[in-house]
C-alpha cells in the first residue's frame, strides 16, 4: 500500500482537494479525500502541496506504430497495397513496446494512449488502448481494441490515387466504404440465417468479420476527417448504417458543431495547434475548442503523435484555453473525456476509488509550460521520477 | 506619438523595468523609463498588469516561402533542381499576405528569417524581413542576409535517390569545398581583370554570393542535426576562414565546449516535433541550456511551418523548464536572434533610438494561455485584440 500525502488533487471528477491523501492499493486507487486513515504498514509519499491529477490519455495517436527516430524501417501506420478496406487488420500487432515514445509518456505523466492505424486506407484497421510502462511485449501493455479506424478526405484519395485505383475521389472514398459495410451486412445475415442450419453458413471472411462488429455497435467506427465536408459524409454513412461514430482529428469541427451536438457524437480534436500543412488543414484553430464545448460537444484532445509529439498533450489543453476554454473543460478534455470516448472510463480518467491508480504528480499547475512532471504512476507502479528534492527522495 | 504607459518592460538590453513607459515617435522608441512625460496629444495604450517585451524574432524560419493550407503550389521553399543554387533568393519566393505571416504578427512575432530549405547543399540567399507589409519591398530589413547551406540527411535524400550527388555525407562536403574554390577562383579573376571589362568572367549570381561568404561579409548558415555534420561544417569554415553558423543544432550538446571554443553561434530548433527522422533521434530540449552554459550564443527557431512560428516564445519556456535562464531565453528569440541576422542595430531591444517593434501581452509570454494584447511594428498598431 502506498499512501501519496498533502496532495493538491485534481479529481476531474469531483473537483479540487487541497491537503488530500489518495490510498494505493494492488494498483487500485483505494481512498480519496482529506480524511483518510492511512494504514500503519502504508509506504508513504508526502508530496508537499504538488499537484496531483489522473494519468493523461492521448485518445489518437501512432505510439509504437511509428517509431521515433526512424523512418519507413519503423513505420507501421499504413497497409495500403491489397486494398483500401483493412478491417482486419489489429494495431496490437504493429506495436513495438520500445518505441522511444513511451518513455516521452511516462516522463510527461501520459499514461495510456489509443494506437492508431494510419489514414492512407479508408478502413485502416483496429485501434487498441495501451498503457504507457516499461514492458517486454506489446501484449503486456494491450488494454483492448477500442474502435475500427476509417478516413476520409485527402490522405486515402491521395495514397490509391498515385497507384492509379479506386479511391480517386471522395465521392469514390465514400463508395468503397458502404460497399465494405453492406458486404459485412450481407455476411452478418448469412451468419444469422444460419444458426438453424450450420451447412448454410458462409466461408468465414476476416473482413467482414471485423466489420460485423461495427455493424452490431460492439466497436465504435472511428473516422479520420479534416473538412467540414467529410465530417459530414461521415456522419451520413453512420445514420445508414446506424454506426458508432467517433469523429477523429476532425479539424473543421467547429463549422458543424451545432449538427455534431444533435447526432450526439463524440470528437476526438486534434492536434489543435500544428501548422496547417495541407489544403485540407486550413481551417485549423485553437478556437474549436471552445466552439464545440458551446455546443455541448463532446470532445478529447489529441497529439495525434507524431503529427506533433506526445508532450505536447497539455500543450494542446493550453492552447485550447488560449482559444477561449475554460481551464477545467481543458483537463477533462485530456483525461475523463478521451476516457469515456474510448469506454475505459470506469478504469481511467479520474481520481476516484476503484479506478486503476494512474497518476501525474506536478510541480506546478499542468497547464503551465515550465510545470514539471515530478513523478508518473501506472496501476500504483512509479514509472517516472524527476530526480528532485522533494517528493521522490523518499 | 504613441505611449506605452506602467508596463512591465522586458527592455532585454537594460534589466526589467516594473511599471514602465514607453514613448514611442516617428518609428522609433523615443523614450524608456519610469519618468517619462506623456505628452497631452500622444495616444496612450495602458499597459497596467501587462508584460511589454520588444517584437520577437524568429530566427530561422520558412514562413510564406511554405505557404500554409496548400500543396505543391504554395511550397517555394526547395528548388531541387541542382543542389547548389546560391544565387537564388528569399525574397522571390514570399507572398505577404499569407496566413503564417497573419499568425507571426498576431502573436508577437514582428521579424523573421527567412531561408530556402534544406534540400541543397548551398540553398540561397537569406532575408531578414518583418512579418507585416503590402509588400516583401517593404517588409525586408535586410537582404540578403546569410546564405543557406545544409548538411546531413535532406541533401543526401534528394539527390541521393535519384543518383545525383551528393549521395553521402562525404559528397556534401564535397561539393561545400568545391563550391567555395570556384568562388575563389572567381574572386582572384575579378581582381586580376581590375577595371578592364575584356577580363572580367562572365557574371555569375551565385559565385558573388559565395564570394560575399568568403570574405566575411555575409555568414554560411548551415543546417546541421548531428553533431558530425556540425563539425563538418566547422572544419570547412576553418579551411575557408568563413563565418558560419549551425541552424537547428539538434545534438548540439554534444559537442557544446567545441562550439564555444569556435565561437559559432546555434540557432536551435524546432523543438517540438517527434523524432521524425533519423538524425533527429537524440534530440534534447536542454540542448539550449547545456550550450549556453558553455559560453555558446544562443538563438531559438520554429523553422516554421515544421512547427508554427507563434509557437516560439513557447519554445523558450520549454527551454526555460529543462535549464536556461529566463533572462537568456528571452534574449534567445529577441536581441540575440536580431545579432544573428543582422538588425541588432535596429530591432531587438526596447532601448531609446530602435525602431519601434513592440509587443503588449495579458501574462507572461512564455505560457501557453497568454494572448497578444497589440503589436505595433515599425511605431504602427499592427494588430490588436479584440
Amino acid at each position: 500500500m502506498l499512501a501519496i500525502t498533502n496532495a493538491h488533487i485534481l479529481t476531474i471528477s469531483h473537483g479540487e482537494i487541497e491537503n488530500g491523501t489518495i490510498l494505493i492499493d494492488e494498483g487500485k486507487i483505494a481512498q480519496v479525500g482529506t480524511n483518510v486513515i492511512v494504514p500503519e504498514d502504508a509506504d508513504i509519499m508526502d508530496v508537499k502541496g504538488a499537484y496531483v491529477m489522473p494519468g493523461l490519455i492521448d485518445a489518437h495517436t501512432a505510439v509504437g506504430l511509428k517509431e521515433e527516430g526512424m523512418r519507413w524501417e519503423g513505420d507501421d501506420r499504413n497497409e495500403n497495397t491489397r486494398s483500401p478496406i483493412m478491417p482486419h487488420l489489429s494495431a496490437l500487432d504493429g506495436f513495438n513496446p520500445e518505441d522511444e515514445a513511451i518513455y516521452d509518456a511516462m516522463e510527461n505523466g501520459i499514461t495510456t494512449v489509443l494506437s492508431a492505424p494510419g489514414t492512407a486506407n479508408v478502413i485502416g484497421g483496429q485501434a487498441a488502448i495501451f498503457k504507457m510502462q516499461e514492458r517486454a511485449t506489446a501484449d503486456d501493455l494491450f488494454q483492448g481494441i477500442a474502435g475500427m479506424q476509417a478516413a476520409l478526405g485527402q490522405d486515402p484519395k491521395g495514397a490509391w490515387r498515385e497507384m492509379k485505383k479506386m479511391p480517386s475521389t471522395r465521392m469514390g472514398t465514400a463508395y468503397v466504404l458502404r460497399e465494405a459495410l453492406y458486404k459485412a451486412k450481407d455476411y452478418l445475415g448469412k451468419l444469422e440465417r444460419s444458426q438453424a442450419n450450420p451447412d448454410k453458413a458462409p466461408e468465414r471472411d476476416l473482413q467482414s468479420e471485423a466489420l460485423v462488429k461495427v455493424l452490431k455497435g460492439e466497436l465504435p467506427l472511428f473516422v479520420h476527417a479534416h473538412r467540414a465536408d467529410d465530417i459530414m459524409t461521415a456522419i451520413r454513412i453512420a445514420k445508414e448504417f446506424g454506426l458508432r461514430l467517433v469523429l477523429t482529428t476532425a479539424t473543421e469541427a467547429h463549422k458543424l458543431a451545432k449538427t455534431i451536438k444533435e447526432e450526439g457524437m463524440p470528437v476526438i480534436l486534434g492536434p489543435i495547434s500544428a501548422a496547417r500543412m495541407s489544403v485540407e488543414t486550413a481551417g485549423r484553430t485553437i478556437r474549436t475548442p471552445a466552439l464545440l464545448h458551446e455546443a455541448g460537444v463532446k470532445f478529447a484532445l489529441t497529439t495525434n503523435h507524431p503529427e506533433t509529439p506526445l508532450l505536447t498533450l497539455t500543450m494542446q489543453a493550453g492552447l485550447a484555453v488560449r482559444g477561449g476554454l475554460c481551464p477545467q473543460e481543458a483537463l477533462k478534455a485530456i483525461t475523463l473525456y478521451p476516457a469515456e470516448i474510448l469506454g475505459v472510463a470506469d478504469r481511467v480518467g479520474s481520481i476516484e476509488v476503484g479506478k486503476d491508480a494512474d497518476l501525474a504528480i506536478w510541480d506546478g499547475h499542468p497547464l503551465k509550460v515550465r510545470s514539471n512532471v515530478l513523478a508518473t504512476f501506472v496501476k500504483g507502479e512509479l514509472v517516472f521520477h524527476l530526480d528532485c528534492h522533494c517528493c521522490c527522495e523518499q | 506619438m504613441l505611449a506605452i504607459k506602467d508596463g512591465k518592460l522586458y527592455t532585454i538590453s537594460h534589466g526589467i523595468i516594473d511599471a514602465g513607459t514607453i514613448l514611442i515617435s516617428d518609428k522609433k522608441i523615443v523614450a524608456v523609463g519610469t519618468n517619462v512625460d506623456i505628452p497631452a496629444d500622444a495616444k496612450v495604450i495602458d499597459a497596467r498588469g501587462k508584460y511589454v517585451t520588444p517584437g520577437i524574432i524568429d530566427a530561422h524560419a520558412h514562413v510564406s516561402i511554405w505557404e500554409e493550407g496548400q500543396g505543391w503550389e504554395g511550397i517555394d521553399v526547395n528548388e531541387t533542381t541542382n543542389p547548389v543554387t546560391a544565387g537564388i533568393r528569399a525574397i522571390d519566393g514570399i507572398d505577404p499576405h499569407e496566413m503564417g505571416l497573419r499568425d507571426a504578427y498576431q502573436n508577437g512575432i514582428t521579424c523573421i528569417w527567412c531561408a530556402p530549405g534544406s534540400a541543397n547543399v548551398i540553398g540561397g540567399e537569406g532575408v531578414t524581413m518583418r512579418t507585416y507589409g503590402e509588400s516583401v519591398d517593404d517588409m525586408i530589413m535586410l537582404s540578403p542576409s546569410g546564405i543557406k547551406a545544409a548538411t546531413g540527411e535532406n541533401p543526401k535524400g534528394a539527390y541521393g535517390s535519384r543518383n545525383q550527388m551528393p549521395k553521402t555525407r562525404m559528397g556534401v562536403a564535397a561539393l561545400l569545398r568545391e563550391t567555395l574554390v570556384k568562388a575563389q577562383n572567381y574572386q582572384l579573376k575579378v581582381e586580376k581583370a581590375g577595371g578592364d571589362p575584356e577580363k572580367k568572367p562572365p557574371r555569375d549570381l551565385g559565385l558573388e554570393n559565395m564570394v560575399r561568404v568568403l570574405k566575411g561579409e555575409l555568414p554560411l548558415r548551415v543546417h546541421c542535426h548531428r553533431a558530425d555534420d556540425a563539425m563538418t561544417a566547422i572544419r570547412v569554415a576553418k579551411e575557408f576562414s568563413i563565418k558560419i553558423t549551425i541552424e537547428h543544432a539538434t545534438e548540439g550538446y554534444k559537442i557544446a565546449q567545441e562550439l564555444a571554443e569556435h565561437g559559432v553561434p546555434i540557432i536551435v530548433g524546432p523543438s517540438l516535433t517527434s523524432r521524425s527522422k533519423v538524425e533527429v533521434r537524440d534530440r534534447s530540449l536542454s540542448t539550449p541550456a547545456i550550450c549556453a552554459a558553455a559560453g555558446v550564443k544562443v538563438a531559438l527557431m520554429t523553422d516554421h511551418p515544421i512547427i508554427p512560428v507563434w509557437y516560439l516564445p513557447i519554445c523558450a519556456g520549454l527551454a526555460v523548464k529543462h535549464g536556461l535562464e529566463e533572462e537568456v531565453a528571452m534574449r534567445a528569440i529577441t536581441l540575440t536572434a536580431a545579432e544573428i541576422c543582422g538588425v541588432a542595430d535596429r530591432v531587438g531591444s526596447l532601448e531609446v533610438g530602435k525602431e519601434a517593434d513592440v509587443v503588449v501581452w495579458d501574462g507572461h509570454p512564455f505560457e501557453y494561455t497568454t494572448h497578444v494584447d497589440y503589436t505595433i511594428i515599425n511605431g504602427t498598431i499592427v494588430y490588436q485584440r479584440q
